[in-house]
Formats: C-alpha cells, structure tokens, sequence
C-alpha cells in the first residue's frame, strides 16, 4: 500500500508487499524468550460493553509470545472489575488486572501524594505509569507495548508488527511508535492533519527548525496511542497525565534517547475508533482540551530547550499556523478527490478556527505559567523518594487478582 | 616558642625510624639549598612511636643552620590509626598549623615521614609557590602507575573537581605546602574533634582551600615512592574513611558547590616527566568476583541507593563475560552522586552505606584496570578525564536533588 | 396469710435492698464507660491531626514501615492503625476501671491483674521494636562485610544472623510477657540450639571444600593481595 520512502530523522517501517502474520509471529515467539514481552492496556469499564474490546481479547487469547498482560482498569465498581477479571479470563497466558478504583490501589496513589509525588488526575497516562510500575516490579519483562482498548479493527498483527522491532535482538530500537492511515469514506485524525503538523511546520519556521521540531514533524502520527518500548525508558520517561501524553511522551524519547533508536512502524491498513466530539465553547472538554493540553506539551518542551516565548511570537505563531492550516486544507481537498473521499471543506476549516482558538487558550496559560504543564515523575524518582512502593504496588496487583 | 621563622616544614611521624632519617635530611638540605637566607625550623611531630623513630630523629645530622624541634604528641591524639596517611597525622598537622602561627612563619610544608623518594628539590617545590608567587596552598602531583590511587582517580579527584571547578588533580597527597595565612585559617576551623580531622585531614586541607577561595597551585614531585603499608589494611574501612570525609565536605560546603559550573586549570609547577615506575599487580578477577556477590547479595541496599533503574544496568553488568566487562561512567557518576545525597539524606548508617560502595567500587576499578590495560599513561589520563567530564555534565542532577 | 405473704415479699425485698445498694455502683459503671468513650474519641480525633501534622504516614513510607503493613495485606494508613490501636486500647482501659466500679471481687482482681500486666505488654512492645531495628541492622552489617570479603555465603550468613536475633527477641518479649515462661525458655533453647547446630554442620559440609581450599593456599593468597594496586 505504502511506498518506501523515508522521511525524517527516526526510521519508518513501511507495509510492503503481504508480510507474513505467521513467520513474523514465529520469531516473536523465539525473540520473546530473551525480552519478554508485558502487553499494558488502559481501560475504561465502559470499553467493556462496547463493540472492541470482545474482539481485542479475542485476537490476543491467539497471541504466543506475550509474557503478560497488564490491564490497568479505570472507572470500575469491585463487581465490574470481577466482571472483567473473568472476560480476560479467555487469555491463556497471565493477565494482570489493576483496579484503579480499589482500596489498594487508591491507597497507593495517596501513599504517593502524601510523599508529594502527584501522579495527576485520573485518565490514559496516569494508568500506563502505574502499569509500567507494575511491570519494573515484576521485573520479568524487558520490553512494554502499549494500545488502546477502543479500536474497531483490531487484528492481532497490528500487535506482532508495533513490537517487533523492539522485541527483535537483531534491530536496536528502543521506541517503535504505531502509525496508519485512517480512513473510510472520509478521512480522520483531524487533530493530527489539521493541528499537529500546521503547527509543527509554523513552529519550525519561526524558531529556525528546532531539532525537537524535526524529531517530532518525523512521525507520521503523533498522535497514535500505540507504542512499545524497553522496560529502561519506562523507568526515566516522565510523562505528562493529561491530552498531551502522546506529544509529551515523544519529547521525553527525543530528550533521553538517540533519534537513531526510534522507530514508526505502519501498523494496520485499515483504523477506526472511537470519535472525540468538538467541543469549540467549553475548553475543559473533549477536542478542545486535547488542543491545549498539546499544545502547551510542546511549548513547554520547546522553552526547556531555551526557546524564547513572548506576546509577539504567539501572535505571528497563529498567522502562521492558520496559513500553513489552510494550505493544509487545500491539499487534503485535493486528496480527498482523486480518491472519492466525502471532504467536508466547512467542517475542516471550523476545526481549523476551534485550534486556532485552542493555540490562543494554551498561548495564554503557557504565558501565565509555563511550569503548568503536568509531569508524573519517572519510577527512579518515585522509588529514591519511598523505597518500598515498587513492592507495594505488586502486593497490591497480585492481592487484587488472587 | 617566641622564636621566629620564614619557613615551617612540618613531619608527622609514627614508627618511621626506617625511613625518617631520609626525611629529615632531605628537608634539610632543600632548606638549605633553595633557601638559605631563611629561618627554618623542622618539626617533627610524633604520634608515640615505639619503634626508635626519635632517636633516630635526635641522631639526624643536621648539617645545615635548620632548628629542629621535637614535639611529641600526648597520649590523647595518637589513639587513631587511619588506614591511609600517617596515625594520628590530625593533631600533629595541628601542631605544625599552631607552630606556624607562633613563630609567624610565611610559608609552610608539610611531608610524610615514611617517603623513600623524597628529594631536596621537593622542598622548593613545596615552598616556592607560595613564597614567590603569592599561591596559599600546593597540593603535590605525582606521576603515579596508571593503576594506583584509584579512589582518588575515581572519586575523589573527579569529584572535587567537578564540585568547587578546580582541577587538582591529588587532593589527598600526603605533601602539601601552604601560607602562614592559611595555616591560621586551618587553626580557626572547628574540625579539630571531628573524624574528618581524624581521618581525612588531607582532603580536608585541600578542599577548605579550594572552597575558601585561597589561591592554590600543584606541585610536580615526580614519583611518590614509600614505605609498603601494612597488608592488612581494610579496603572497606579505607573507602568509609575517604569516601565519608569527602561527603562530610560536601554536607558543609553545599551553598557554595552547588553555585559553581565546569572546571579550570590551577597552574602548575616544577618540570614534569615520566618515571618509570614498577609494574603493578592488579586481581581482576577477585575484583569482579566481589562485584558480583555484592550483585547477588546487596540488591536490596543499591536499590534503595541507588534506585530502580541504575540497578537494573548494574545487574546487567554482571551479565558480561570477564573480558567485556565495562563499567560506563554515566553510570558510575550517578551512582557516585546517589550516595552522596543518600549520605546527605542519612538513608543508612554512614558505615553501611560507604560499605557497600565497596563492590561497585571494585567493579569499577577492574573495568578501569582492563580497559586501560593496553594504554600508557597519557590514554588512562584521557580516560580519568571523561570521567570527570561526566562528573561535570552531571551535576545538576545532584544539585536538583540536594534538598 | 400474713406468714406466706411474708415468704414472698422478703426475697423480694432482699433483692429491692440488694439493687439499692449496687445501683450507684451500676450507675458509676456507666458513667465511666460513656465519658471514657469520649475521652478516646477526644484523643483519637487529636492524634489523627497531630500525626497528619507532622507527616506520620510520609515518614513511615520512607522508613519502610509501611512497606512491612503492605507485605501483610493491610492497606489502612499506618497513622490510622496506630490510632485506632490507642483508641481501643483506651476503650479497654475505661471498661477495665468502669467495671471495677461495680465493687465485685472476681472482676477486681481481673482488673488489677490487667492494670498489673500493662507494663510488661509495654516493655515487650518495646523490646520488639528495638530488636527489630538491632536484627536490622547488625544483619546487614554482617551482609556488607561478607560480600566486601567475597564469601560466597553471605547472605546465608546474614540471614542466619537475622534469624538467631529475631528467636533471641521473640524469646525476650515472651520471657517479658510471662507467657508460660518456662516452656518460653526451653523452647528457646530448643530452636536456639538447634539453628546453631545446623547453620554449624551445613557450613561443616558446603565448607569442607572451602576450609580445604583456604588452609592449603592460605599463605599464597596473603601474597597476592600484597601486589594489588593502592586504592588512596
């Protein structure tokens, strides 16, 4: 489907010709035995009764060369969480699941707030850290991959070709990060073409090409939530709680880790999940607040690297920006077409005016306060600040799954 | 003691009666050589030898116009024994600071008393700098084998260094020369009940002098040859000793280290050349063997030191085979700088904890041993350099920690 | 008539003067319970504020003492079982001197017997926590010093350690609590014995090949290490 080029600075695995689910399964199953794979997935209860996740366990009870999964459950009574303990049970290898909501686990995110270590609010990377928690206490895994659990076509090779590169002994990445295209009648991921990579490119033209910038414009989508690393960067990664995980979590990568050892890897043909609403008034929800929460993710690693924000830059950014936008536009117009896509041209450029809008809103908090952005600290802080928490946090998961 | 004197030369001694006749005379004909237009007055002071070393002392011919004074230490200061240096060579430096002071002296050196190698022209060395050019302090700097003195190389020297921007290069040399002034700052200090006057005197004359903002310069003696310590004396104890006196230093001074960025050269003087100097012999593979039961015992205290992830790429050393072995040197700079805030933070007792920096210690040094196997001694020199260049690179994170 | 009647109303009114004598005692009882309840609650309340002042639960998170509740599944905040500890222990105090208040002799004596014992609760509390950090610690000493000499064996050794101090201070705190205490002291020599004997005959066998080992090359390994390297 995809052509061969490479783009960037980080490598891109592209889909060529037919791979072979079976030959690609089968060495995972032989590199798996010297890094052990720990499959982390956050959950909502509600992800439960929707349509994807029957089909998630599904594919992974066919799965051979996972260690073990660690299923952190958000929003959960203890009977849903028993509920889901025995949906997961299809799975024939172990199957952690972390009750985000239950005494012990509560107990230990106030064992961390009472020691001032905030692991933030409750959502996505919130409890993909605790998960990387859990998987550096076990110590049994050397490597984490990570997907959502709302993905409408979910097949188990998306899974074999995420961690493939970084479970295989013989290529050395550290960080491979999942991309695809998505598509049906009409193109999505409007944050990523219509956000993300205007103000990416506007950015790069106003602070000379940053070297982040680069780094970051290389991914094909930021913004997938499907990723696999080794177990050390999960140890000194910190990442951000809120919409700004995904971008903040590459900037961590880029901070700590060489560009040579990142990766993309086209992991499905086809992606469909669930949809965000846009939300252009109340900026404490849905699209809006990821708008912010993004960009502020990247302002703030930009002014960490010593780049210098004023009144005027924000001002020329948004001209840049909603220029670079509606070339942008222009050009997915143009794609739409010779592909008989539906391309509302409206909608676009009123998701163009709501970005626009949300640059402002972060703009002006970043101004107000640029520590604002929040990080949970990374697990080597965590555990020199109270040393016994690693132990306690594996008591607690394996007393909750007995 | 209302005498007088230009120069103090100072030689703490303890069961020295083999070597100490050697001392006194080289002292005295480099007093006599470089200067003599001064008054100069030798102190010896003793820390209640048993072996002779006053007689042979009193029957040192003085041949030259120096004043020897003999100051015996009572009974109280020579209880302690480090395991490096001289016992009880705290209150004797004391003595010689108070001799100093007293007899208004301008400059002062202080030498061991177990030298073999000691030459006259250590004495100009020692006294010049701070005579003729002005400098407080002279540390010495010896041309060493590439496999000796390996806290120092691997501690103490990158630490100093990296903490008050110095580069001096043997912090804890047993030679030193100083100023009449600042042998009256020494007096002043409230270390004198202290263990690290006790113990690590030498690195603590340094680092008050660097810290104090004194002006300090090194001084180029060639080879340091002495007497062969006692075999039996206990690594461990000898790290806990060095390495708590180093972090005691650092509890003290930490307004004014955590202030200062990068490093620079203090001049050097006296010619330098190589010495050819006898082969080491160096047991790689007990070193490693102590690294890695310390790998299989003391997990749980690294872990508690050192944290999590630094453990995890200290386990996968012990993987390697004993060829491959290295020890990379970001690692083994956090780990430096981790015990240091755990010593700060009194995580274990001050004796557990520089305890079990013991195998890391060995394992450390077995990579440095192999690594530099092949190299002469400017490519060790090359590696001690990257290392404290890592020392230099990484200290924020220690100053972000220090709390 | 008068007679039988009599019969009837005597015992009744032997019971009537009875209950007028004890009631007060009855009502003292009471009085003491309900006002020790509150007293506890008081000081519960208090200390509930006082350890979150001065950051009881973060200290014990650092000490590892929370770690140690963790490992035996309790999950409550350590302040919150200390207090709760207080709390019911006071609880008993106050029932203790409430039920002495009814002037009966076979609970007095429990009473008294229960106030006499508090010390020795307390000093075995004491010698437990004490005997833990000293177990602690000299175990680990030994550990650090096994390893920086290279045996092999040092954690069994350290744990041996361990395990010998921890039976000398159950031994101490039950000697304290007078709990059969000579069953305490031969059990104690019993296990005490008998961990000696067998660290001393397992280290007999697995050292066999060691001791061997070291008395033949003992002078040879003293030569070498004189070469090594000077680490100052």
């Amino acid at each position: 489907m995809a052509d061969f080029y490479q783009t960037g600075i980080i490598t891109t695995l592209h889909r060529l010709g037919k791979p072979s689910l079976e030959r690609l399964e089968s060495e995972l199953v032989e590199y798996a035995k010297a890094r052990p794979l720990a499959l982390v997935l956050p959950a909502l209860y509600s992800e439960f009764e929707g349509k994807a996740m029957p089909r998630i366990i599904e594919e992974l009870a066919k799965v051979k060369y996972v260690c073990k999964i660690v299923l952190v459950l958000a929003r959960a009574s203890e009977k849903e969480f028993i509920k889901v303990k025995e949906l997961m049970s299809p799975i024939p290898y172990e199957v952690k699941v972390i009750h985000n909501d239950g005494r012990r686990i509560k107990e230990i995110y106030d064992t961390f707030r009472r020691n001032g270590l905030d692991p933030g609010e409750d959502g996505k990377g919130r409890s993909a850290w605790l998960a990387y928690g859990y998987v550096i206490a076990d110590g049994e895994c050397d490597v984490i991959a990570l997907h959502d659990c709302d993905i409408l076509t979910y097949s188990r090779e998306m899974l074999a070709r995420l961690c493939y590169p970084v479970v295989s002994p013989n290529l050395d990445y550290v960080f491979c990060k999942g991309f695809y295209s998505r598509v049906t009648d009409k193109m999505h991921g409007r944050v990523t073409r219509l956000l993300i990579s205007p103000l990416v490119r506007s950015l790069k033209d106003l602070t000379a090409s940053h070297p982040f910038l680069i780094f970051l414009d290389s991914f094909r989508y930021p913004l997938a939530g499907e990723f696999c690393m080794t177990v050390d960067m999960a140890r000194v990664n910190r990442i951000p709680w809120d919409w700004g995980l995904e971008v903040g979590a590459l900037a961590e990568v880029y901070r700590n880790y060489s560009p040579r050892r990142i990766c993309q890897v086209d992991i499905a043909e086809t992606y469909e999940h669930k949809h965000q609403v846009l939300s252009s008034e109340d900026p404490e929800k849905g699209l809006m607040r990821m708008t912010v929460d993004i960009c502020k993710s990247i302002f703030r690693t930009l002014a960490s690297e010593g780049v210098i924000f004023s009144d005027g830059f924000f001002k020329t950014l948004q001209v840049a920006y909603l220029r670079m936008a509606e070339d942008t536009i222009m050009k997915y117009e143009a794609d739409a077409a010779i592909n008989g896509l539906i391309f509302d041209r409206h909608e676009e450029a009123k998701a163009v005016e709501a970005f626009t809008s949300g640059i402002t809103i972060a703009a002006q908090t970043f101004m107000e306060n640029p520590m604002g952005t929040p990080l949970i600290p990374n697990w080597n802080r965590v555990t020199s600040a109270i040393p016994g928490i690693l132990d306690m946090l594996k008591k607690a998961v394996d007393e909750d799954n007995k | 003691m209302a005498d007088k004197a230009d120069i103090v030369v100072g030689i703490p001694s303890y069961n020295n009666a083999k070597t100490i006749g050697h001392v006194v005379r080289a002292v005295d004909a480099g007093l006599a050589k470089y200067f003599p237009d001064k008054k100069a007055v030798i102190v010896n002071s003793d820390g209640g030898s048993k072996d002779g070393t006053s007689e042979v002392i009193k029957n040192a011919a003085i041949d030259h116009n120096a004043l020897l004074i003999q100051h015996p230490l009572s009974m109280a200061h020579r209880i302690t024994t480090p395991y490096h240096g001289t016992p009880g060579k705290g209150s004797a430096i004391r003595t010689v600071f108070q001799m100093a002071v007293d007899m208004g002296a301008s400059a002062c050196a202080i030498v061991d008393s177990d030298l073999r190698s000691i030459t006259p022209e250590w004495i100009e060395l020692l006294i010049s700098p701070v005579l003729k050019e002005g400098n407080d302090f002279v540390a010495p700097l010896y041309d060493r084998h590439k496999f000796d003195g390996t806290i120092t190389n691997s501690i103490v020297y990158p630490m100093t260094r990296a903490f008050y921007g110095k580069r001096i290069r043997q912090p804890i040399g047993g030679e030193f020369g100083f100023s009449g002034k600042l042998a009256e700052f020494y007096l002043k200090q409230d270390v004198w009940g202290t263990d690290v006057a006790r113990f690590g005197i030498d690195i603590w004359m340094t680092t008050e002098a660097i810290a104090n903002d004194f002006r300090v310069c090194q001084a180029f003696l060639g080879a340091k040859i002495h007497d062969p310590k006692d075999p039996g004396s206990d690594l461990s104890e000898m790290l806990v000793q060095v390495v708590s006196s180093l972090f005691d230093l650092t509890e003290k001074h930490s307004d004014k280290w955590k202030e200062v960025k990068g490093s620079i050269d203090v001049p050097t003087f006296g010619f330098r050349y190589h010495v050819g100097l006898e082969h080491v012999k160096v047991n790689v593979e007990r070193m490693l063997g102590i690294f890695r039961e310390g790998q299989s015992n003391l997990k749980g205290i690294w872990l508690d030191v050192i944290g999590s992830g630094d453990l995890g790429e200290v386990l996968v050393l012990g993987a390697q085979s004993d060829q491959d072995f290295r020890f990379p040197l970001k690692l083994w700079t956090r780990i430096i700088y981790d015990y240091a805030i755990a010593y700060h933070k009194k995580k274990l007792p001050p004796q557990h904890l520089i305890k079990s920096l013991v195998p890391l210690y060995l394992g450390k040094t077995a990579s440095f041993v192999m690594e530099v196997e092949e190299m002469d001694k400017d490519g060790a020199e090359a590696e001690i350099e990257k290392l404290c260049m890592e020392f230099e690179a990484n200290k924020a994170y220690l100053v972000n920690s220090w709390k | 008539m008068e007679g039988f009647l009599n019969l009837i109303l005597e015992p009744v009114n032997e019971v009537y003067l009875k209950f007028k004598g004890f009631f007060p005692n009855l009502l003292a009882m009471l009085t003491i319970i309900i006002i020790g309840v509150i007293v506890a609650w008081l000081v519960k309340a208090v200390l509930l504020k006082f350890f979150k002042a001065i950051k009881f639960d973060s200290w014990c998170d650092r000490m590892g003492f929370t770690a140690l509740l963790r490992k035996a599944d309790v999950w409550a905040k350590p302040a919150d079982i200390f207090v709760v500890a207080v709390y019911w222990f006071m609880i008993i105090g106050f029932l203790m001197v409430g039920f002495s208040a009814l002037n009966i002799q076979a609970i007095d004596s429990l009473v008294s017997e229960f106030f006499l014992y508090l010390p020795r609760a307390f000093s075995a509390v004491v010698i437990l926590l004490i005997g833990y950090m000293v177990a602690g610690f000299l175990s680990r000493a030994v550990l650090i010093a096994a390893v920086n000499s290279g045996l092999h064996y040092a954690k069994l050794l350290a744990e041996a350690v361990r395990l010998l101090l921890t039976v000398l201070i159950l031994a101490m705190a039950l000697e304290q609590l007078k709990v059969a205490p000579s069953i305490v002291v031969a059990a104690f020599s019993i296990i005490f014995g008998g961990i000696v004997i067998a660290l001393a005959i397992s280290f007999g066998v697995a050292g066999i090949g060691a001791a061997r080992r070291m008395i033949e090359s003992g002078g040879e390994e003293k030569k070498e290490e004189r070469g090594e390297v000077e680490h100052v």
